[in-house]
């Protein structure tokens, strides 16, 4: 039976076996991709990107930027979008109505059928979608990077990626993950959205948003899952490394925290726009084609620095009707400690304000790196052990990105030469 | 009254022997469920003195109000101050380095 992903649109993969995609490759001319451009390769070859079969022309683009839709009027905010400049199609002799393959690592990735070469005003893109065009926005730094012309056509991968360790479970596509669902047979399944190793107060978040999207379910038999779908892309100094993210969430299941009854925990590749409100509505979008039926969002989602309201993309999300995006969001308030209370409380439920003992993630990383091991009612002690075995293993002696880490790491996934 | 940043030092069992051998450990606060912490001050210019010399160093604007992930360094040579001092009025000085 035909999985139905985002816009009412079948879910498929754009895949080739190797037999046919070496001879659909020959002869075509290569292009090498940097790391953000394989990210959306593969979420469009494998369906997290339905339905998007492709890089946007200039219609769905316009129409993503001026009415958060594509052209055909399916809800979409951020432009998925393929950048060159003008002497390099010119050198690679690109043309509308060719096609060329797409290579990253020196092997061949994926076939691009080329539709359309356009162009647009980046500064106009960057108000629609981020509503500034401040230099000092992340998102708005990488759009106004963009080279000044932009291919559009349809995507087929001809090499799937190797996921290298300690990745490999957590790479569930969206075919596979509503396989997964049902294997399990949740019938709610709520995300968490994540960058961060979580400390009680991210637990709390998920324990909460498990309750409310539990809802009205038989408690019989376990019907409702936590996934945990960590955001894998572009990293910055002083972030947690991307190993001790993934393997400190389902910490808290192999801990015991959650159990495999309710809790799973898998990656999506994309580099983060901070787009606040249309990030959180592009969320909801690739989480509908993973299969789910619930998504938290919490004060500020995908936001950064004050450039956006901390409940903006609560009030754009619930301008859209439901029948345009399938999915419910769950409104999280804040955990914290009260030491009245002698536990991990919501803001929503303790009244003991003058006491709370409010912490971040940001905090916690303070508190990690002076060395010091936090209690277990604010950090579990088998992920503070798990961030310090990463550091180790994985991160040079240190669980954050530092240079190091940047030059060095294992990439998440690796092309293979075609056939390997 | 002018707002105040703090910047915690987490004490760990390092940090809290010296305040010990300095006879001063009861300056640390408990927080976060008994996380022992001694805070030191920055006004306002003094908070965007630091974000500036040490760029790694974020304001938590919206949870803390507080300086967060100063490098450890750093922090040992503000927790080194303190302790010299015998005081957390320590701010001006450190940054009369940078």
């Amino acid at each position: 039976m035909a999985e139905i992903g985002h816009g009412g649109k079948k879910i498929v993969e754009r895949i080739l076996e190797p037999k046919e995609a070496a001879k659909k490759i020959k002869g075509l001319t290569e292009i090498p991709i940097r790391s953000q451009i394989a990210n959306e390769v593969i979420d469009l070859a494998y369906g997290w990107f339905t339905p998007l079969q492709g890089f946007m022309g200039k219609a769905d683009a316009d129409a993503v930027c001026r009415s958060t839709q594509l052209a055909d009027g399916t809800v979409w905010s951020i432009p998925i979008i393929f950048d060159m400049t003008e002497s390099e199609i010119s050198e690679y002799g690109i043309k509308e109505g060719g096609t060329v393959l797409l290579t990253y690592q020196d092997n061949p990735m994926a076939i691009f059928e080329i539709d359309e070469i356009w162009d647009y005003n980046m500064e106009d893109m960057c108000n629609c979608i981020y509503g500034t065009a401040e230099q000092k926005h992340p998102g708005v730094v990488r759009t106004c990077g963009y080279k000044e012309k932009f291919l559009g056509g349809k995507i087929t991968l001809v090499n799937r990626p190797t996921i290298n360790p300690p990745y490999g479970p957590y790479f569930i596509p969206p075919l596979e993950m509503r396989k997964k669902f049902k294997e399990k047979a949740w019938q709610a399944v709520v995300v968490h959205q994540t960058r961060n190793v979580p400390h009680t107060g991210h637990e709390w978040l998920m324990k909460g948003a498990w309750a409310q999207a539990y809802g009205g379910l038989p408690i019989k038999e376990p019907l409702c899952g936590v996934l945990v779908n960590a955001i894998i892309g572009a990293k910055r100094k002083g972030d947690y490394i991307d190993e001790a993210i993934i393997l400190c969430q389902d910490e808290l299941r192999k801990s015991g925290y959650f159990g495999d009854h309710n809790h799973l925990t898998s990656l999506t590749f994309w580099d983060m726009r901070y787009a606040g409100p249309k990030e959180a509505v592009f969320h909801a979008c690739i989480r509908v084609n993973l299969g789910l039926t619930h998504h938290m969002y919490g004060r500020d989602h995908a936001g950064v620095g004050d450039y956006y309201d901390p409940y903006e993309a609560h009030e754009l999300l619930q301008s859209i009707p439901r029948e345009k995006l399938n999915i419910t969001p769950v409104y999280s308030m804040n955990w914290l400690y009260c030491p009245h209370c002698g536990e991990i409380t919501s803001e929503g439920l303790c009244s003991h304000k003058k006491e709370w003992q409010k912490f971040s993630g940001t905090l916690i990383r303070s508190i990690v790196q002076d060395g010091v091991k936090p209690p277990r009612l604010i950090f579990r002690p088998e992920v503070f052990d798990l961030v310090m075995e990463c550091a180790e293993k994985y991160g040079f002696g240190s669980p954050f990105v530092t240079d190091e880490y940047l030059e060095n790491r294992t990439p998440v996934f690796s092309i293979p030469p075609l056939g390997a | 009254m002018a707002d105040k940043y703090p910047i915690n030092l987490w004490v760990n069992e390092e940090r809290y022997d010296k305040l010990q051998k300095a006879g001063l450990a009861d300056m640390c606060e408990e927080m976060l469920a008994g996380l022992k912490v001694i805070r030191v001050y920055a006004d306002d210019a003094q908070k965007d003195k630091i974000l500036k010399v040490f760029p790694t160093a974020k304001f938590d604007a919206s949870t803390t109000k507080s300086i967060e992930l100063l490098p450890r360094d750093v922090k040992d040579k503000i927790f080194d101050k303190v302790i010299e001092k015998q005081n957390i009025d320590i701010m001006n000085d450190f940054l009369g380095d940078y």
